[in-house]
């Protein structure tokens, strides 16, 4: 299979503290090929979130995560982390130059193409007009997308999303959702989504993944409902019977 | 736009009468003779401090007007200052990136922030004798501490997401200090100069006054020979020189650094 782009073989994490040690992700093994929206639902605690921090670098662990075969171990911008918290953005930096610094970092020197590249990006997320205002002057949403706009404007190889809509209001949320289904029609990203939301992840996924604790695969399917999905989409209302079991297989009552 | 207004404008307003009545109270005590008959040379009129205040800068004192110390007393803050901040940043950018250095540099901090300049002055003129440059360390010793705790504090309050995301998008070591570490820690480190900077003009008066170096005589020395020659109202003269230089850096300077940084960024209030 050559339309692999990530892999991990193996995947183990154990955090060890004063109040001893927990093992959060069991050797996790997963393949995600090119352009696939993965989404990852879990509960609390079946270590989603570490799992991703893995992909992206941010954490040491066992086994390996390959991106198109190469082993990775430090954060790269090959794999760009949309975080849940507003505040990822450079407080000090306007929208623009959130934008344009880490496409300068990689190299970009010419100031007209980092210019147009930041103008797609904020027209991508329809930021046009608040290209010069400061993340403190931005909403929620506003910054969320700002900071979507960064990760699609490094054209990374992949897209690592924790949750990011989750902190939002709901009316927010379906906005952004829409969004992200029609700037990933355009772009052909691929990303994993985490979420613990069973309607985002029948909305936005190619394919769903139930986490467990120990980040044991306990659902792995495509998601074959066409786009746009909405309640009444047939299969609608089974598929999310189907999640919800999965999700809720291992908690009590 | 209206509301905003009144909102600068009553705390000047304030200031103002505040400001008024204590001149009042001060030429009502100088003028009745409250504290006996050397009341005019404790407690000079305003008007007697308005003429020393001219006679400071085109008389002075040993032929010299106070320009000239207040130039002396500038130009050796002026490089206590440069060399204290940047010893500062370089010492606290190596704490971030060496973690052995960061427990040394952590401890020095700790210890010589606890230090008074004023009573390290004898041991430095043994060392070195009455120098200019004397002076200059003192200085350097005032700003570095109280500088470097508020960087080291604010690299240690930067939050984890910034350094993430810096990491993300491929910073580390150096260039993480300076995309990351040093932005997000301003509003400390300029909480750090406000401190230092104050720390330093008081050093610097304190050091002139305890010994004068005649070779680079200075505001604290002018203040001293003024006292010696019972020349009262030129000592309250020159006090205001000091609160004068002192407000223009506040509001010439610091100000001006704060309002293009911290707060354009929403960062503080």
């Amino acid at each position: 299979m050559s339309d692999i782009l990530l892999e991990l073989k193996g995947l183990t994490k154990i955090f060890t503290d004063d109040a001893g040690t927990a093992e959060v992700l069991r050797s996790v093994d997963l393949k995600v090929p090119e352009k696939e929206f993965l989404c990852i639902l879990g509960p609390s605690g079946c270590g989603k979130t570490t799992l991703l921090r893995c992909i992206a670098g941010f954490e040491t662990f066992t086994g390996s995560v390959l991106i198109d075969g190469q082993p990775r171990t430090q954060p790269g911008t090959d794999r760009i982390m949309v975080f849940q918290d507003f505040n990822q953005l450079f407080p000090w930096k306007t929208v623009e130059k959130n934008i344009q610094y880490p496409l300068r970092l990689s190299g970009i020197k010419d100031k007209a193409e980092l210019k147009r590249r930041s103008d797609e990006a904020i027209a991508k997320v329809q930021l046009t007009g608040w290209e010069h205002y400061y993340p403190y002057q931005l909403s929620g949403g506003m910054k969320q997308r700002v900071a979507i706009a960064k990760a699609l404007a490094l054209k990374p190889r992949i897209i690592l999303m924790d949750e990011p809509f989750a902190a939002l209001d709901a009316m927010t949320r379906r906005d952004l959702q829409k969004e992200m289904l029609r700037i990933l029609g355009e772009e052909e990203s691929t990303v994993i989504f985490i979420t613990h939301n069973i309607q985002e992840a029948i909305f936005l996924g190619t394919r769903i993944l139930v986490l467990q604790p120990g980040g044991e695969i306990v659902y792995d399917e495509p998601n074959t409902l066409p786009k746009p999905v909405t309640p009444a989409s047939d299969e609608y209302g089974r598929l999310w019977g189907t999640l919800n079991a999965a999700l809720y297989s291992r908690s009590q009552g | 736009m209206k509301k905003k207004k009144s909102e600068t404008l009553y705390p000047l307003i304030v200031k103002i009468v505040f400001v008024a009545a204590l001149l009042v109270l001060w030429e009502y005590v100088a003028k009745s003779g409250l504290l006996g008959e050397h009341s005019a040379l404790i407690f000079p009129s305003l008007e007697t401090i308005g003429a020393a205040f001219i006679r400071n800068f085109k008389v002075g004192f040993a032929g010299s007007s106070l320009w000239i110390y207040i130039g002396n007393s500038m130009k050796l803050l002026l490089e206590g200052l440069l060399l204290g901040i940047g010893l500062a940043f370089v010492f606290s950018g190596l704490s971030i990136i060496s973690r052995t250095f960061s427990i040394i540099y952590n401890f020095v901090v700790s210890i010589c922030d606890l230090l008074p300049g004023v009573a390290l002055l004898p041991v430095v003129i043994i060392i070195f004798g009455v120098k200019p440059g004397v002076i200059v360390f003192l200085v350097v010793h005032a700003v570095i501490w109280p500088m470097s705790r508020n960087i080291l504090d604010g690299f240690l309050a930067v939050p984890q997401i910034y350094v993430e995301a810096g990491r993300n998008i491929g910073l580390k070591g150096f260039r993480l200090l300076t995309g990351v570490y040093l932005p997000a820690a301003t509003s400390y480190i300029v909480s750090g100069l406000k401190v230092g900077w104050a720390r330093a003009w008081r050093g610097l008066i304190s050091a002139e006054m305890i010994f004068g170096i005649a070779s680079c005589p200075g505001i604290g020395l002018y203040i001293n020979q003024m006292r010696t020659n019972m020349n009262n109202a030129e000592m309250y003269a020159t006090l205001i020189v000091i609160v004068i230089i002192g407000v223009v850096v506040q509001y010439g300077i610091l100000s001006p650094i704060e309002n293009n940084t911290v707060k354009k960024w929403g960062m503080t209030r």
